[in-house]
């Protein structure tokens, strides 16, 4: 295995940054190592600084786009730490239909626009969805958009296509929920087109601008901003502030903070989660 | 030699496993290696045994015959099997002529398959990599078991403390507001400065607490 050098690290480190805004320090060299190695070798270099020129002056892209997939953190499980859900179950959907639904005429169905940035595989967006069907069965008389979005091309493939295997369903589906919204087929488990029909996956890189993508009534950013330098986390809270809705809800990771990066949001408690809101 | 060398490297090694095999010659030599290497073994005459067999107790490993007689065959076996326990590994053993079929029941779960006539070593190293793959697994599901319990305590300091701290912003900014207050007397202002600082104190403290 080709080892990388601290000077070369350094180089790296801002080039993955530049593309992805995921940031590796010094200390990450068995990270680079690990998960860059075996696309080193398959693009035939000897080492990662002819890797890194191979991949600037590549440009169809395609060795950046490996690149992002290999360096990628792709740990996401369905309804992960439980009480975010339970706060959308319970608090943030109900608020939110109750103020839609004084705003939109009676024959309108009540739109509700949700994004998962950073969606990995696609369980925070079936979760989210199943939520809805569990807490609205009339879902015709809702107008629900569940966007995910990824960095990675791959991630979004699958999360899209919404198959998974047994290791995958272990975590965090109850048995009750695992029968009612998959069908088993062999050795995986595939997401009812009625959960599926629900979404929309979307590449999406973070760092990029939000052009095009509306607002939103609700958006999940969990556990993605903490890859970032502390700079890159101010930018992306206020563009993501920016396309969420006035009385809109953003949800982050439960071990992340926003006290110093973005003021303008307000943080609120639900029984043991906190949601934020822009301060009026 | 080699049985020695398994046995060493066996011996932190307590698979559970269930042979099924109609030829009685074939099962008790099966079961006779497997045990010297240190295994805990059991045996089935037919798939129908088997099947009775998994239906209360569970398997890390059941490695049956393909073919079985009385009408209960190494596939249904392993349908029977993967339904009661989808955790539990089967390895078919196949006659050579057979090996489409072995192929057909890795789609439904089979982890691998074995063509007859049996070599011992083979089999012994497919056993250890399903236990080494079962060790991973538990080591990253007690891993992931430590992430939850250190995440869930940060998440609740966290949390607190980011409501603490945006509660302390609004109230300095207010006392901020005050103070810049022309219209009221200087020593008015402070006294309500005061005020509206303290005031936030013991809700601080509670939360620190909670």
């Amino acid at each position: 295995m080709i080892k990388v050098t601290p000077e070369e690290i350094k180089v790296l480190s801002k080039y993955v940054a530049d593309i992805s805004g995921i940031f590796l320090d010094q200390s990450k060299a068995y990270l680079i190592e690990s998960r860059l190695g075996s696309l080193v070798e398959e693009f035939g270099c000897t080492s990662y600084r002819e890797f890194y020129f191979k991949a600037k002056s590549d440009a169809s892209r395609s060795l950046e786009k490996r690149i992002i997939e290999a360096i990628a953190t792709y740990e996401t499980s369905f309804f992960r730490d439980t009480y975010p859900f339970e706060l959308l179950k319970y608090k943030i959907l109900p608020d939110l239909i109750d103020k839609r639904r004084e705003k939109s005429p009676n024959f309108f169905p009540v739109p509700i626009r949700i994004w998962s940035a950073a969606c990995s595989t696609g369980q925070e967006v079936y979760s989210i969805a199943i939520v809805l069907k569990e807490l609205l069965p009339d879902l015709k008389k809702f107008n629900v958009k569940i966007l995910g979005t990824d960095i990675s091309g791959r991630a979004i493939a699958r999360a899209s296509y919404g198959e998974y295997n047994k290791f995958e369903i272990e975590r965090g589906l109850s048995e009750e929920r695992l029968q009612k919204y998959f069908s088993r087929n062999s050795n995986a488990w595939k997401i009812k087109d009625e959960i599926r029909t629900m979404a929309t996956f979307k590449k999406q890189n973070l760092m990029k601008p939000f052009t095009g993508m509306g607002k939103f009534d609700i958006i999940f950013c969990r556990n993605v901003a903490i890859y970032f330098t502390p700079r890159d986390r101010v930018t992306l809270f206020n563009k993501i502030g920016d396309v969420l809705e006035p009385d809109g809800y953003l949800i982050i990771g439960s071990t992340e903070s926003l006290a110093s990066i973005c003021p303008k949001f307000e943080p609120k408690r639900y029984l043991r989660s906190v949601f934020y809101q822009l301060r009026g | 030699m080699t049985s020695k060398s398994y046995l060493g490297e066996q011996t932190m090694d307590n698979l559970k496993i269930l042979i099924v095999e109609d030829d009685p010659v074939t099962l008790k030599l099966i079961e006779k290696r497997l045990m010297k290497v240190g295994y805990k073994v059991e045996t089935a005459k037919s798939g129908v045994e088997a099947v009775d067999l998994v239906s209360t107790r569970f398997f890390d490993v059941v490695v049956t015959d393909l073919m079985l007689p009385g009408g209960v065959d190494g596939i249904d076996t392993l349908e029977a099997i993967k339904a009661k326990w989808p955790e539990t590994e089967v390895i078919l053993i196949t006659a050579h002529a057979t090996v489409d079929s072995a192929v057909e029941a890795m789609k439904k779960g089979a982890v691998d398959y074995l063509q007859k006539p049996i070599n011992f070593d083979e089999l012994i190293l497919r056993l250890q990599r399903i236990s080494t793959l079962k060790s991973l697994a538990k080591d990253a599901n007690d891993f992931r078991e430590a992430m939850n319990v250190t995440e869930k305590s940060a998440a609740k300091t966290i949390q607190d403390l980011e409501i603490m701290v945006s509660e302390l912003q609004q109230s300095c900014l207010s006392a901020k507001n005050l103070l810049s207050d022309q219209d009221i007397e200087i020593n008015e202002r402070v006294r309500k400065a005061i005020e509206v600082l303290s005031s936030r104190l013991p809700n601080l403290l509670e939360t620190s607490k909670a």
